[in-house]
């Protein structure tokens, strides 16, 4: 069973569906579009609140004309060792100044979401049983001292001008 | 050298204690092998033929006597009291148990050290040239810029999925003591004719499967747009780089594939984002960095030069020795000091922990505590008066690390091979070994002269043999083991890649063929002066090819 | 079919280990489990998916070996390293592979 998780918790009743070949989004739901479809509904219509799924493949900054269209951006981690999603979303939010939901989806473990965090994803879809597990605990294995300033503004901390920190939930 | 401070202290321990909670889940069952091992591989730890594997960083080959008391306490405690070091300036032990990596990490911890991002497909050990601060010809120490990429890059969250490995090394001299032409990225330290410092910066080097020379794309990088272009250059490999094809996943063949030029354009474009932001090194942290690095204060020892005269006079072995393994030094009085880890016969870059005490009580003593790891799997002093050089020498000479082969034929580099790596084909310690014994003679390794052999146990080339004057690189044939020949490569500033000559050879021919070569060689050379590798780049493969290959030898295979 | 045995690395230390007839990992080649049939080997298999996933063992796999004078020898010069050790002197106070053993 998929939940969605956010720093302030579990998330009930979320929207967003990734649909397949057999599941389709509901009346109450709405799709994660994929991109080249995200940009044709885009131009095609004057509709707002729409969210996109991008792939690992994907060129995340075809999505600056659309942003303030999108409620959310879904970036994908197919395998977890695929790790493009992290520099989509580090442009997301540096490069392409997006405010909105940034979520992980596809293979999301524990050991992962707090690179993810740092990325700026800022809601996940967990799966795992053990990540899960964690997540109700509030146990994130996390380090607090960050070598880099990343897309997740840090308090300096350190001396030097590369390092940040932030308190491990 | 380089001291942690509280900010690094908490870092390492949470690290710790973030791998501790990972290998109790794994070996509980509730985390998973396919999971786990990218985590294992990012702490070091490898699964190899016998045994799990550790590989403990040394930050571009530096380290003092307390660190490398730790590592002679590491072998002797947890391990089977010996350590490899490796091509890459860091130690490998082969036989750790996985549930006490966590404890070894812990120890580490205690003396400033670790084993993050030695494996794994994200930034490793950011390599520099061994004799950085004590070389006479450097320009600038690279170690300050190795020291904040090494930092920049830990636990990058954005490049810790990276599709393959990724290796940097940095070199302050126009000698390349660092291989940087077969590096992912290679930083060149340089002034430019204002005399401000910057990095030329080379991209797409490596060995392996396909070994290919790095590309220069950018001439002068001022210095406080580093991390920026460095990111820059990551950003790009990590979405781009290939991630069907575990062959093709370096940024090598990104580079082959996109082109350089195409290549450089998205770095620079992607740069063009980056400079002037929260990334740009300020000149006071460089510095402060820096000063970490101030050569120890050298007081004059002039009574050397006569004192080692003298000795030089009395013992000719004191002399070979400091004829082939001290290098001059920045200091007149000084001398950098090559302790050799092969010995006539032995294992190339391994060291008993008896061996490893001993270093380190010699680094305190005449050494000013400072100890490197060539990437030739050789310890360095960096700092020796001429007037210790004969003390420090007999000492040596009583654990057999007093070999004066440093450069020559039997100064060997050979990656650990089927003796005990699960990705190897063939041995390499073994050919190692008997090339050694077979010329073992100390004058006649000195009139060889300078002759790098370099032996991979199979094609990812740890071994670096595609960089060695010759090169061997171990197959599997049929069930058993084979050995093709390379010559005239070198990793200096001068890089170039190995021609292979012809059909593999048997182990129990391959000595005898690279006497062959040798022969060859000395036949043919102008003179003593002109090393193996110039005489192969002025006549080329052929006169080896027919010496080992000519109609004779034909029929005979 | 060569016959076979079934080899792995132990999840806690890493030490290669193999199969033997009470269904226990072993450290000495020799104790182990010869499979001379394809049902034996199917059976080895599943018995190595099945303790791989229990977390005992990691690295699973069948080898080939022969019998020569009494001993298992493994077809792969690999496996004969990895049964005996490194194959010179490279610890004090451990033997390293006989050569004979190892020899091609």
């Amino acid at each position: 069973m998929t939940r969605i998780w956010r720093e302030t918790g579990f998330v009930e009743n979320d929207a967003w569906v990734i649909e397949t070949e057999e599941v389709k989004a509901t009346e109450e739901q709405k799709p994660l579009l994929p991109l080249a479809e995200l940009i044709e509904k885009a131009e095609a219509s004057n509709d707002v609140g729409l969210g996109v799924l991008i792939k690992p493949g994907d060129d995340v900054r075809k999505l600056e004309p659309y942003l303030y269209r999108l409620e959310i951006v879904a970036v994908e981690f197919p395998a977890f060792n695929d790790g493009r999603a992290f520099s989509h979303a580090s442009l997301l939010r540096d490069r392409l100044a997006f405010k909105n939901e940034v979520r992980a989806v596809g293979d999301v473990l524990i050991d992962q979401i707090p690179l993810m965090l740092r990325c700026g994803i800022d809601s996940f879809a967990v799966k795992n049983a053990t990540a899960l597990k964690r997540l109700e605990e509030g146990r994130l294995p996390g380090i607090a001292e960050h070598y880099q300033p990343t897309a997740r503004d840090a308090e300096k901390s350190g001396g030097y001008s590369w390092r940040r920190r932030t308190a491990v939930a | 050298m380089y001291r942690y401070d509280e900010f690094d202290h908490a870092f390492v321990n949470g690290r710790v204690e973030q791998f501790r909670d990972q290998v109790t889940r794994r070996l509980s069952g509730e985390l998973a092998e396919d999971a786990f091992k990218p985590l294992r591989l990012m702490n070091g730890v490898y699964l190899q033929l016998h045994a799990y594997m550790l590989r403990v960083a040394i930050p571009y080959g530096t380290l003092n006597a307390k660190q490398m008391r730790m590592l002679a306490h590491i072998a002797r405690k947890y391990d089977r009291g010996y350590g490899h070091f490796t091509t890459r300036q860091n130690i490998q032990y082969n036989w750790p148990k996985l549930s006490d990596t966590p404890d070894i990490l812990a120890e580490l911890a205690t003396v400033e050290m670790h084993a993050l991002q030695t494996s794994g497909n994200c930034i490793r050990n950011v390599t520099a040239d061994h004799f950085a601060g004590a070389a006479a010809d450097e320009v600038a120490d690279p170690r300050p810029y190795a020291e904040i990429l090494r930092q920049w890059s830990s636990v990058h969250p954005e490049f810790s999925f990276l599709p393959r490995k990724f290796k940097i090394a940095v070199t302050g001299a126009e000698r390349d003591r660092a291989a940087i032409q077969v590096h992912d990225i290679g930083l060149h330290l340089k002034k430019n004719e204002n005399g401000e410092i910057g990095f030329a910066v080379y991209v797409g080097g490596g060995q392996g499967r396909t070994p290919l020379i790095a590309k220069k794309i950018r001439d002068f990088l001022p210095e406080e747009d580093l991390l920026s272009y460095t990111t820059a250059v990551m950003r790009v490999y990590n979405l781009h780089g290939r991630r069907d094809n575990k062959y093709k996943a370096r940024i090598k063949i990104l580079v082959h594939e996109t082109g350089v030029e195409e290549l450089t354009r998205q770095v620079e474009e992607e740069f063009a984002h980056l400079q002037g932001t929260e990334l740009k090194l300020p000149e006071a942290d460089v510095a402060a960095i820096a000063n970490y690095f101030a050569p120890p204060a050298l007081p004059d020892r002039a009574e050397g030069w006569a004192q080692l005269a003298g000795w030089k006079k009395q013992d000719e072995d004191f002399a070979r020795w400091v004829q082939q393994n001290v290098q001059p030094h920045k200091h007149p009085d000084y001398g950098m000091v090559t302790i050799s880890l092969k010995p006539i016969g032995g294992i190339p870059g391994d060291a008993s922990d008896v061996q490893m005490d001993l270093i380190a009580d010699l680094a305190e003593e005449f050494a000013h505590d400072e100890i490197r790891i060539s990437h030739e799997q050789n310890v360095i002093f960096p700092h020796v008066a001429l007037a210790d050089l004969e003390p420090l020498y007999r000492a040596l000479v009583a654990q057999n690390l007093a070999t004066a082969n440093a450069g020559l034929i039997t100064d060997i580099i050979a990656c650990p091979g089927l003796d005990y790596c699960a990705l190897a084909n063939a041995r390499s310690i073994p050919v190692a070994q008997e090339i050694s014994t077979r010329f073992g003679a100390p004058e006649r390794q000195a009139d060889i002269g300078e002759l790098k052999i370099k032996i991979s146990g199979c094609i990812n080339a740890c071994g670096h043999h595609h960089v060695g004057h010759i090169g061997l690189l171990g197959v599997e044939k049929k069930g058993a083991e084979l050995y093709q020949i390379t010559l005239g490569g070198s990793g200096d500033e001068n890089t170039s890649i190995g021609e292979i000559i012809g059909r593999g050879f048997e182990p129990s021919k391959v000595t005898d063929a690279i006497e062959t070569i040798v022969d060859t060689y000395l036949a043919l050379r102008l003179s003593k002066d002109e090393i193996f590798l110039d005489a192969y780049r002025r006549v080329g493969p052929q006169p080896f090819k027919d010496a080992l290959y000519g109609d004779a030898k034909a029929e005979a295979a | 079919m060569t016959d076979k045995v079934l080899t792995a690395n132990r999840l806690s230390d890493g030490v290669a280990v193999w199969l033997d007839a009470n269904g226990q990992w072993v450290e000495d080649l020799q104790d182990s489990l010869v499979a001379r049939h394809a049902e034996a080997v199917a059976s080895l298999e599943a018995i190595g998916k099945r303790d791989f996933a229990d977390n005992k063992v990691v690295d699973v796999a069948v080898v080939d070996v022969e019998e020569q004078n009494g001993k298992l020898w493994p077809t792969r010069l690999r496996e004969r390293i990895r049964a005996q050790g490194p194959t010179m002197e490279y610890a004090a106070g451990y033997r390293p592979a006989d050569p004979a053993f190892i020899a091609v």
